[in-house]
């Protein structure tokens, strides 16, 4: 799926650009290292009468807000499910059932809705940067565990996504970023019935708790942009540097310190206890993918080339053969990325102390108020 | 990356915006976060005339005027502040001692924090309303402050603070600003502050932030006549205590939480309705959920859980192993001694949710049967939902009193049994025993805890001596909750200012006579019982010249005098019906409009709202006309004396003949009302005839039904029935009805088989008319009483008549059973009965004598007076028959009599006799057939009871037999009924 963001920038400088990123180490046009993502400023608890909000403003103007709301909802029951009523009974066969039948279900628990301003609603683009996002969240049923009450009921999440900004570059690691930290600063009101009893909750907010408690490892799913170019892998690009990456990935990760049980736990004992995990990969389709091949001057017909020879016009396979890579001229990357890239860009996005550490670290430092 | 916390201080009005945010579950079951915004402000005024600063920055009204401040300059002192004092409680002291700010000898100079009323009003709405009462009366000096939205006092909720901390706190915050801001006026004697409450907890930080705070109790003990005062405050340290006692002293199960109960009902497993007790056995209370078509049973007292007599309650059915025959026995509380203890109910917790499935198939099933003599379902409370405890009539037993407390002051604890049967005893502590002894009081209930076997209550007034008239009607009044005050100023500041010398303007031009019609030129009259004066309803008939006659029925014009929604109209909707006991009328409307200005009194002009029928010989309906207009009518008689008058055949004058006309059209009527299947029900109705001067009573007599009586009837069903069909055509969602539900087969279930056992009658009620038929049958030539007798019986298997609003019914359940009537409502008597007057203003609306008006169209609202009057309606019935009761019972008093009666209902150790003479029942014990209670087998298939030992009887149902009727003054009740005595059996 193509990042849509337009670029008015000639074969010239897309060649240069792409030279510069190739270099080890890359020089970026915003002299940030490869890792380093761009500064933002972030605040939440901006809607009060959210469930949990946030606002992230990046440095380059572009600003996010998301609002999160939570409701009450049924959990609907299958027709054959007796476990509702039978309370003591537990049977292991039972349990496992009741996985299955939920990992099914709770894809409906989670509503979420991207605006981006100036374009509609069910713009292709739109919809993929939604999906991508809720993607995140779904991915391994960790997050809506969450949202389970009892057996009879569950939280429904409505996550509004908003960029307030004109899209000046790709709003992915924006819009997630922002997403995580309002999910951080999420907090539904606090349980005050028993078990499988319908749902009753106390009336002080102050006392309600949050999706996801301080003390607790756990943190929500964060979608990074990470791009390639040559062998140079580079975080969080700016829209210049999409315009010419060889390929472009939106890697989901989750921390899945609890999920694990025992080994988890006995990484916890070590100094950072966050031991990410691989959600999900897409691959993003840069603009540099679109962009036409630069044409040397000699063959350009509006330097005044006429070439329109009948020769030519025999062999349209001249055309493709035309462009040898030519020093300084720019030329769109072809066919897919290399697997080898591919793995290396995981690799990076995984490692212990990264990048997506730094992120989750930096996040978990704003104050949630 | 940085973070940023947007902060408020940057605003330089911060300060006066506060926002409170909180969790609301909506009924829906929706959980939504709340974010509300509060203004602080600093010009509400603290109301008290010492001050100076704040008549400078109060808010004034839309004139320019200052509301007048509220709190005395000189408040009165207590003991502890001789300087004087106001007063501000908190919740709770509202909530357990109304009565107590009510009274008239002390509590003035009261603030009221505005977090206080609006938690009354959440807790509970009568206190609410009584507060608000409280604060309108002007020598009373309360005054709401609105400590939420003063910036001084508003109080934020913290971390973690339950919401009734954060209020106490706010109520001592209002105390502590008062202090300061009162201390700042500079007057000469500044009153102290004192903070009420009945909270250990909120005293207690009370006292720590300095302020002055007392317990009710310690508050009291203060005041001049504090003694008499303190026993109306209920015994908080006393329940403190209860609290501390181990668990295991509980005596009844614990209540589940209220999210588990609602679960169960939802799922099907527990059922909600409310709680009945039944009248002849106080430990069988029984109760409908909408699951069964018959009602569940609940016996014993661990069973009934706590629950009393009206109390929205959640049960559970019980294992069939535990289900039982409803008792064929007489209990009464105070014959039964200690019983029961409290174990062998955890065996429930072992049955497993599928079983109890089962089981309420199992209800079903066996309700579907047949079964008489079968165990029937049993269930248990496992919680109330809504209490429905109001206060209660009742006097001390004398047998709970210590020797030591009838002479000291010392507080002393007593059992108070209440009038009501169906009420448990109520344990009072109070220090008035010597006082209150053999006199009726008034008392509330408080609580009830698992530990204590009885509820606990507070004494609330004392009504006078028992078996005086005056407490007597009084206690009566309380019981069924009629309205008895006198109209307050605004109502009647509503009548016109004529009063008395009202008439109708002579000149026709005038506003007045604006559509009405004229027909002061016809011969009207009015028959109604003895002596009345509020003369609803008044007749003509004329012939036509072409064979058919002209009736007219004329109402009062009530409608036009009570306005909608007005102070009177208001008053009217909660009164609902005017009430009428022995020697006592409780009007629905002011005399003057009552017994004056609506009435239809003879020899002179009246405003009347009139329904015209042209009729054939036959009695068909040809057209009918309503209209509002002005009558004269010629007379007025009593029953009897138009009886005379029609039976005397030389009165040959138009007006007698018109009376004729009526009365033959009116048998015609009947009849075809009773070929259609209208039941001639019946009831055993006497009359109490009072000695004129001292209207003490002096003889019982039974009603004689007269045909003008009849007669009157025949029209006024009539013109009711008429109304309901032009008033349903014009307002099809909100027309006000009449309808009498068919009762469900299994009513007269019991009855059926007790006919056909005992007589070998057949009772069919598939329809009304069967029922008729059928009860037409039901004769024994040997005993013509026979009739009425299964009549009474019958009715008493009825669903009572009920008002209802059109939209809320479809057309097939507007039948009225017992009139085999389509379509029925109530038109004819807007004097006393409100249904009539809001039929009165949608006839005048559709007929397009006035605009509609919203109250008439709003159906919310109407369903709401439906409700009440319902009520209402029920009530007035239960007081007036109450009341015969009581002064059949001071009639005999002193006198015993041998009388004919009936055996109504049979049990294995006692059974009812009926007493048509005067219209009685009463329950004979076999304790009472002789000094040794004799031998009884008791066969419950033929409904027979044989004696033997001391006395050989053979009592069976429907049986005469001569009883000896003497009064006796009740020993539980105080009550002096009648007592029966077994003379012989026919």
């Amino acid at each position: 799926m193509a990042s849509q963001t337009h670029l008015n920038l000639s074969p010239a400088e897309l060649a240069y650009l792409h030279a510069s990123l190739s270099l080890t180490p890359p020089i970026r046009p915003d002299g940030r290292s490869p890792t380093q993502y761009r500064p933002l400023s972030a605040e939440t608890g901006i809607l009060p009468g959210t469930n949990g909000s946030a606002r992230i403003c990046f440095a380059d103007g572009t600003e996010a807000i998301v609002g999160v709301k939570a409701e009450v909802e049924k959990t609907r029951a299958r027709w054959d499910d007796e476990t509702i009523f039978l309370e003591g009974q537990e049977g292991d066969e039972g349990a496992e059932e009741d996985k299955e039948k939920e990992q099914g279900g709770n894809r409906e628990w989670v509503e979420l809705t991207v605006e981006i301003p100036g374009q509609r609603d069910d713009d292709s683009g739109t919809i993929f940067l939604a999906q991508m996002l809720s993607e995140a969240l779904l991915a391994d049923g960790a997050f809506v565990e969450r949202l389970k009450i009892n057996r009879g009921w569950h939280w429904k999440l409505y996550l509004d996504i908003l960029l307030i900004s004109p899209p000046l570059s790709y709003p992915l690691p924006l819009l997630s970023l922002t997403t995580h930290l309002a999910l951080l600063s999420t907090r539904l009101p606090r349980l005050k019935s028993e078990g499988d009893e319908d749902p009753f909750f106390d009336d002080d907010w102050a006392a309600a708790p949050h999706l996801y408690p301080k003390d607790r490892k756990a943190r929500p799913p964060v979608t990074l942009l990470v791009m390639a170019v040559g062998n140079n892998i580079i975080f969080d690009p700016a829209k210049e540097e999409l315009a010419v990456a060889d390929v472009a990935l939106a890697v989901s990760v989750g921390d899945s310190a609890e999920r694990t049980g025992k080994t988890a736990e006995d990484e916890d004992m070590e100094v950072d206890g966050r031991k990410l995990r691989l959600l999900s990969i897409r691959t993003v389709d840069p603009p540099s993918r679109l962009t036409p091949p630069g044409v040397p001057n000699a063959t350009n017909s509006a330097y005044g080339h006429a070439v329109a020879g009948p020769q030519q016009q025999k062999m349209p396979e001249a055309r493709a053969v035309e462009s040898e890579a030519v020093e300084g001229v720019w030329k769109a990357p072809r066919g897919g990325a290399k697997l080898a890239v591919m793995g290396a860009l995981v690799q990076k996005v995984l490692e212990r102390g990264g990048v997506a550490d730094e992120v989750l670290d930096a996040l978990e430092a704003v104050d949630l108020s | 990356m940085a973070s940023l916390k947007r902060s408020l201080d940057s605003d330089s009005l911060a300060a006066n915006i506060s926002s409170k945010i909180y969790v609301r579950s909506t009924k829906s079951g929706k959980v939504q976060k709340i974010v509300r915004e509060v203004y602080l402000r600093q010009d509400i005024p603290c109301s008290s005339r010492l001050c100076q600063t704040c008549p400078k920055s109060a808010p004034s009204d839309a004139s320019g005027k200052l509301i007048p401040f509220v709190l005395s300059e000189a408040p009165a002192g207590t003991s502890s502040f001789p300087q004087g004092h106001y007063l501000v409680p908190d919740t709770n002291a509202f909530l357990t001692a109304m009565d107590l700010f009510e009274q008239d000898s002390a509590f003035y100079d009261v603030i009221v924090p505005q977090i206080v009323l609006e938690e009354l009003r959440n807790r509970s709405l009568p206190l609410y309303n009584r507060l608000i009462s409280l604060t309108k009366s002007e020598d009373k000096r309360f005054y709401v402050f609105f400590n939420e939205f003063r910036l001084e006092t508003h109080v934020a909720r913290q971390e973690g603070e339950t919401v009734n901390d954060r209020n106490d706190r706010a109520v001592r915050k209002t105390v502590a600003w008062y202090a300061k801001h009162l201390a700042g006026t500079k007057a000469k004697k500044v009153p102290a502050v004192v903070m009420l409450s009945n909270d250990r907890d909120n005293l207690r930080k009370a006292k720590q932030e300095g302020i002055h705070a007392f317990s009710l109790a310690e508050y009291v003990k203060q005041l001049k006549d504090g003694e008499k005062l303190l026993d109306m405050i209920p015994d908080a340290e006393d329940r403190d205590d209860v609290k501390d006692k181990r668990p295991g002293d509980s005596l009844y199960p614990e209540y589940f939480s209220m999210s588990k109960m609602m679960t169960g009902v939802k799922n099907g497993l527990l059922h909600q309705g409310i709680f009945n007790v039944s009248p002849y056995n106080y430990l069988e209370g029984s109760i409908r959920v909408p699951a069964f078509p018959k009602a569940l049973i609940i016996l014993g007292r661990e069973n009934i859980n706590r629950s009393v007599d009206g109390d929205l309650v959640v049960v559970e059915v019980l294992p069939k192993d535990q289900w039982k025959e409803p008792s064929t026995q007489v209990i009464e509380e105070d014959a039964i001694t200690k019983n029961e203890n409290p174990d062998a109910d955890d065996a429930e917790d072992v049955v497993s949710a599928k079983e109890r499935k089962a089981l309420q198939e199992e209800v079903k099933r066996t309700h579907s049967k047949t079964t008489e003599g079968h165990a029937q379902p049993t269930a248990r409370v496992v919680g109330v939902i809504k209490r429905n405890w109001r206060q209660y009539v009742g006097h001390i037993d004398q047998s709970s009193v210590s020797q030591s407390a009838q002479q000291g002051r010392k507080q002393d604890t007593v059992f108070v049994i209440p009038m009501d049967k169906k009420i448990p005893k109520i344990r009072l502590r109070t220090r008035q025993v010597a006082e209150l002894l053999g006199k009726r009081i008034l008392v509330t209930i408080d609580a009830w805890d698992r530990s204590s076997r009885n509820p606990v209550g507070h004494f609330v007034r004392d009504l006078g001596e028992l078996e005086t008239k005056q407490a007597e009607t009084e206690a009566l009044l309380l019981e069924y909750d009629v309205q008895y005050r006198p109209f307050p100023k605004t109502v009647l500041d509503c009548l016109p200012k004529e009063g008395h010398d009202w008439r109708v303007p002579q000149d026709t031009n005038d506003p007045g006579w604006k559509d009405r019609e004229d027909l002061r030129h016809l011969l009207i009259c009015s028959i109604d019982p003895i002596g009345c004066q509020d003369i609803d309803d008044a007749l003509h008939s004329r012939p036509l010249p072409n064979g058919n006659f002209e009736v007219g029925v004329h109402i009062a014009d009530v409608s036009h005098f009570v306005k909608p929604n007005n102070a009177m109209d208001t008053e009217a909707s909660i009164r609902a019906t005017s009430v009428y006991l022995v020697d006592k009328r409780i009007d629905m409307l002011p005399m003057l409009l009552g017994t004056d200005l609506c009435s239809l009194k003879p020899y002179v002009e009246r405003y009347a709202f009139s329904v015209i029928w042209e009729l054939t010989p036959d009695a068909n309906i040809v057209s009918a006309k309503f209209t509002k207009s002005v009558i004269k009518s010629r007379e007025a008689f009593s029953y009897e004396q138009a009886q005379l008058r029609v039976d005397d055949d030389s009165q040959q004058d138009d007006l007698t003949k018109s009376i004729r006309t009526l009365m033959a059209l009116s048998k015609k009527l009947k009849q075809k009302r009773l070929d259609a299947g209208a039941l001639s029900l019946s009831s055993p109705e006497v009359k109490v005839q009072m000695e004129s001067e001292t209207s003490d009573p002096i003889d019982v007599k039974t009603k004689v039904l007269l045909d003008t009586m009849s007669l009157v009837e025949e029209f006024m069903l009539l013109a009711n029935t008429s109304v309901a069909g032009r008033i349903y055509e014009a307002f099809p969602q909100t027309a006000i009805l009449r309808r009498h539900g068919a009762p469900p087969k299994t009513n007269f279930d019991e009855l059926a088989n007790q006919l056909k056992v005992k007589k070998g009658l057949d009772l069919s009620v598939e329809s009304s008319r069967a029922l008729a038929d059928s009860l037409d049958r039901c004769v024994d030539p040997k005993e013509p009483f026979f009739n009425t007798l299964i009549r009474i019986m019958a009715t008493r298997c009825m669903m009572s008549a009920e008002y209802f609003c059109s939209g809320t019914q479809a057309y097939p359940e507007f039948r009225h059973y017992g009139l085999a009537s389509e379509i029925y409502t109530h038109f004819t008597s807007p004097i006393r009965r409100y249904a009539d007057l809001v039929a009165h203003r949608q006839l005048a609306a559709a007929i397009e004598y006035e605009p509609v008006h919203p109250s008439v169209r709003s159906r919310g609202k109407l369903e709401a007076v439906c409700k009440n009057i319902n009520v209402r309606h029920r009530n007035a019935q239960l007081a007036g028959r109450a009341s015969i009761a009581y002064y059949v019972g001071q009639a005999l008093r002193g006198k015993a009599t041998e009388e004919d009666g009936f055996v109504m209902k049979i049990f294995s150790n006692g059974f009812v006799v009926l007493v048509p003479r005067f219209g009685i029942e009463s329950l004979i014990r076999l304790r009472d057939l002789a000094e040794v209670e004799p031998q009884a087998a008791f066969d419950a298939e033929t409904y027979t009871l044989t004696t033997s030992g001391s006395r050989d009887v053979k009592v069976e149902l429907f049986q005469k037999v001569r009883v000896k009727v003497t009064d006796q003054k009740d020993e539980t009740t105080g009550k002096r009924g009648v007592k029966m005595e077994l003379v012989k059996t026919y």
